[in-house]
């Protein structure tokens, strides 16, 4: 096993679940007695704005809802100077097939979250922020709302918060159930009450944002890391995970494993080891072949290929990619045409259609895929999906066309054999 | 250019565009086509066909020419392999979703598909998927037809209606390959613009019933000329067939399409102008008449004119014209008025001078005007006034009537026409159009229609407007400007003055030196 003791060490060492096991960490006055809100308290009556957002930077914190951009240099963007007001949304639209983890920090912890809104804002000079959650998130999005009113009612939302003089108000709003609407840019268009096209870029939101105002997009989970970083410091933050990826990530397991769930790891801790060591390895019986490393859009990894470390670069090395951290795992008894038939699925149902590539070439590949899965494969199909995919890849409005096309181009290439094997082989 | 140029390179040829320019505008201007299908010049890029990818040198991904500000030094290229892959690669994804039924669709001939498919496509169809299936027959306003397969969802009709006119009466409905245009709620098109979302439609999905299935683009002569409906004086396309040499009446204008000038109309005309070309072509009055003791008699062109010169001669030459009154309209065009100023007003003395024209309607806020009539502007500034006909003063007295244009029939009653132009011994009526006026006068001289006629038009704002003739001129018909000549010379009035005009050019030069306006 190639994964080092070194990676380990930090494992019981939590930031954003150290106390979910409490029954009721969701109250604030839980929360409080575990030392909650002293994040925001340091934050606006000990800190400048822009020493948070120097903080946040050197913490080496990257986005934890796909693309992995860094969280401080994203702030950075947002003119400090502006007539128009700023917005802050906060991603909660956890679409991403395989992907758990939001719900759980909300569910359990959204006071955590909470006070990353804040300390972000008041960094950002943000008074007004949006969290869009999942529209199917219905008891997720009221434990929100109960946590929001009481974090007002105790005075850190709304009017002049601890008595500083700075402003914030929060507002949840549940989306409709399209998985677009989780790209940034398509969840300001729905958020703004219009169909969730994503929309061009540049102007990027930083400059024109929500109602075509400076914004400022971030995962749950990114947010959630911010009062750790501000109450412990960047040097602790960064050292639980990597020189330029710190902190931890909540990977979430499923799949035919023993303990499937979510585990929070240092970022740069191994596949195998999450696999394994956490999640118990696979079920009696099952013998792994795939693992989807993070979240449906990501290049699937052979069963040779988990010795990796799960952080951005690591993954990119290999083609594949961190996205959300959602491991899916895939036994030697799934047919990969099976994978292959659910994400072809997916990406066609789920396309919000407005681009050439993607609206046409998803369904395309759905397609050929439901006629492979139905039998009547040809010879030449596989190699068709890997060239319809490439048509795709890089050439869409939004990054849903890579994200639809890259797992079938890995599927189509890594598992060619198998798939062909399914094809009729001329004859018939 | 005031801002810094920017030095570029497309396909190697080395172009300086001001700041801010597109990728597509620089190519334009380099005289380079880069294939685009969802970007229109009036709306902000949408980015959304991805036809238009090319590469710049340097950035990993291609990128849209029709949303990307070129850079000072910018390498682009719109024909590397990447690029022309990438491009096969939309068109063979839109062709998988397309009907192909080209051979009986309106816009063959003039589809952008179809010529981006000849350009850069040219590949056997790879799609052996079943096709979707969608509403082919989908009426979207009074006159427009929208088909489902077809459409390319470029949404330039979308933002026509929500940029343009503001209407919103179209948008995206359902999501991707299922995403279709729709109404809201059967809520149907209705605004005066309907009709340019043909000429946006890059493809047949949008086709209008009264051009749905008549001809075929390619027989069609595509013309440049001004709408004559009002006074704003729009820029059109006139489509005329000119028939099949052995099928008679096969001569036909098809349709009006909006033709770009943005000073005037931008790049649109309204449904007025558009769907009012059939009237233009309607009731033509085609022959050249003398009511001789109530009997029809076909004449020639020299006996009429002769025949109205000999009325006319003995009362010009003792200086007794009191009694001769005139009719004119503002639909002739300038040259047209200069001549019938010159012969009626300058050298008959005429003090009976009147206009007969359609009546005002009202205007609509953007481009059609109340005034229902092209070029009034130029009389006025001819020193004509627009005197409207009293029928008491025009019969008072007068002996000879001559009357332009069919107008006069719509602005009084038949009764009191008639009552009137009975005390008239010497009618004559220089018209295109049958109005009922002709059962009033001696003679009927038929004049082309505007559309027929080389000449020009100052619109509202003072801007002269050159156009030509579209089609021939309709039977035994002339151009006013010709029959006021021609009258001109049989009375000898001037007579080296009028025969050096020869043609509408000759006399809007004439103009520019007599009116300081027309210079
Ligand atoms: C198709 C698509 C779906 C996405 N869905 C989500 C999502 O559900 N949740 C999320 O946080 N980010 C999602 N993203 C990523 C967001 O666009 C964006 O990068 C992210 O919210 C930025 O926050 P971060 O920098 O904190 O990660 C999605 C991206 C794409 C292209
Ligand atoms: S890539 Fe897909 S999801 Fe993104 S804009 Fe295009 S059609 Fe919509
Ligand atoms: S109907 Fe025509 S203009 Fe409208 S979206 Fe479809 S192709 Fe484009
Ligand atoms: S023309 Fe550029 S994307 Fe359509």
């Amino acid at each position: 096993m190639a994964c080092s003791k070194a990676w380990t060490r930090h494992v019981d060492e939590k930031i954003l679940t150290e106390h979910f096991g409490l029954a009721n960490l969701y109250e604030i006055e839980a929360y409080l007695e575990r030392g909650g809100y002293r994040a925001v308290t340091k934050a606006l009556q000990e800190m400048t704005p822009d020493g948070i957002m120097d903080e946040v930077k050197k913490a080496g914190l990257r986005g934890r809802g796909g693309a992995g951009f860094p969280a401080g240099m994203k702030w950075s963007f947002v003119p400090k100077t502006s007539d128009k007001p700023k917005y802050l949304c906060v991603n909660a639209d956890e679409g991403e097939p395989g992907t758990f983890k939001d719900r759980y920090i909300l569910t359990h912890n959204p006071h955590l979250l909470i006070e990353g809104i804040i300390i972000a804002s008041f960094s950002v000079g943000i008074h007004a922020a949006y969290v869009y959650i999942r529209g199917e998130y219905e008891a997720v999005a009221q434990r929100l709302e109960q946590a929001l009113a009481q974090a007002a009612q105790k005075g850190y939302l709304g009017k002049s918060i601890l008595e500083t003089g700075f402003d914030l108000d929060v507002f949840v709003h549940r989306g409709a159930g399209a998985y677009i609407c989780g790209e940034e840019t398509a969840l300001l268009e729905s958020l703004e009450g219009k169909r969730g096209h994503p929309r061009l870029k540049p102007p990027f939101p930083a400059t024109v944002g929500l109602f075509q105002c400076p914004t400022v997009i971030n995962n749950v989970e990114t947010l959630a890391n911010i009062p750790a970083i501000i109450q412990k410091g960047a040097p602790w933050f960064l050292d639980k995970g990597l020189a330029k990826d710190g902190g931890t990530r909540i990977f979430g397991v499923s799949g035919p494993v023993v303990r499937p769930g979510i585990y929070e790891l240092p970022v740069g801790t191994s596949l195998r080891e999450i696999i394994y060591t956490h999640a118990g390895g696979l079920k009696p019986g099952k013998k792994l072949k795939a693992v989807i490393p993070g979240g449906m859009s990501a290049p699937i990894l052979k069963a040779d290929e988990i010795d990796i470390k799960m952080d951005f670069d690591s993954l990119a090395g290999v083609g594949s990619m961190l996205g959300s951290a959602a491991v899916i795992v895939i036994d030697e008894a799934t047919p990969i045409l099976d994978v292959l038939k659910k994400v072809a699925k997916f990406y066609a149902h789920e396309s919000c259609g407005q681009c050439t590539p993607c609206r046409i070439g998803t369904s395309w590949i759905h397609k050929i895929i439901k006629r492979m899965s139905a039998g009547h494969g040809e010879k030449g199909d596989v190699d068709e999906l890997v060239r319809l995919a490439s048509n795709i890849k890089g050439k869409t409005l939004c990054p849903m066309g890579d994200a639809a096309s890259l797992p079938v181009l890995s599927l189509a290439q890594k598992f060619k054999n198998e798939l062909e094997s399914c094809l009729k082989d001329g004859s018939g | 250019m005031e801002s810094a140029g920017m030095k570029i390179v497309i396909d190697d040829r080395p172009v300086e565009v001001e700041e801010g320019t597109t990728i597509l505008q620089a190519a334009k201007q380099a005289g380079l086509h880069i294939p685009h299908l969802c970007f229109h010049p009036a709306f902000v890029p949408e980015g959304s066909c991805r036809i238009c990818l090319v590469e710049i040198e340097g950035l990993p991904k291609l990128e849209l020419a029709c949303a990307t500000a070129v850079r000072d030094g910018m390498k682009i290229s719109t024909q590397s392999p990447r690029v022309r892959e990438a491009r096969r690669g939309v068109l063979e994804f839109l062709m998988a979703d397309h009907p192909l039924d080209c051979p009986i669709c309106d816009k063959a001939g003039e589809c952008k598909l179809q010529d981006y498919y000849q350009e850069y496509g040219l590949f056997e169809g790879a799609f052996k998927e079943a096709k979707e299936k969608r509403d082919k027959i989908i009426k979207i306003a009074e006159k427009l037809i929208l088909d489902r397969e077809r459409c390319i969802l470029c949404t330039r009709c979308v933002r026509f209606l929500s940029e343009i006119t503001k209407t919103q009466e179209l948008g995206v409905f359902r999501r991707g390959i299922h995403s279709e245009i729709s109404t809201y709620e059967d809520a149907p098109v209705q605004n005066n613009y309907s009709g340019n979302l043909v000429d946006l439609c890059p493809v047949g999905a949008i086709t209008d019933t009264e051009f749905r299935f008549k001809t075929r683009t390619w027989f069609l002569a595509q013309s440049e000329s001004i709408c004559p409906l009002c006074s704003r004086g729009c820029n059109i396309y006139v489509d005329y067939h000119p028939g099949f040499t052995r099928i008679p009446g096969t001569a036909k204008i098809y349709r009006i399409r909006a033709r770009e000038n943005l000073e005037v109309n931008g790049r649109w005309i309204c449904d007025f102008g558009r769907y009012g070309f059939p009237s233009l072509e309607k009731d033509r009055g085609d022959k050249i008449l003398w009511k001789k003791e109530g009997r029809d008699t076909i004449m020639s062109w020299e006996k009429i004119l002769s025949l109205l010169a000999e009325k006319l001669r003995p009362r010009h030459r003792t200086k007794n014209t009191s009694n001769i009154a005139v009719v004119a309209n503002t639909w002739m065009t300038n040259e047209e008025l200069f001549l019938f100023k010159k012969i009626f007003k300058d050298d008959l003395g005429l003090k009976k001078i009147f206009f007969a024209d359609p009546r005002p309607g009202s205007g609509d806020g953007f481009l059609l005007q109340a005034e229902r009539t092209p070029n009034a502007r130029a009389a006025k500034e001819m020193g004509l006034e627009l005197n409207p006909v009293n029928l008491d003063d025009l019969s008072k007295n007068t002996d000879v009537l001559i009357i332009f244009g069919p107008f006069l029939a719509d602005l009084h009653d038949p009764s009191s026409l008639k009552n009137d132009l009975d005390k008239i011994r010497t009618k004559v009526l220089v018209s295109s159009h049958r109005s009922g006026l002709e059962s009033y006068v001696d003679f009927i001289l038929p004049a082309s229609g505007i559309l027929e006629k080389t000449g020009s038009l100052t619109n509202r704002d003072g801007l002269v407007q050159k156009f030509s003739a579209v089609c021939p001129p309709c039977g035994d018909s002339r151009p006013e400007w010709s029959v006021l000549i021609e009258l001109a010379k049989e009375l000898r009035i001037n007579a080296g003055y009028y025969s050096r005009l020869t043609q509408p050019e000759v006399i809007l030069k004439e103009m520019g030196k007599e009116i300081a306006f027309f210079r």
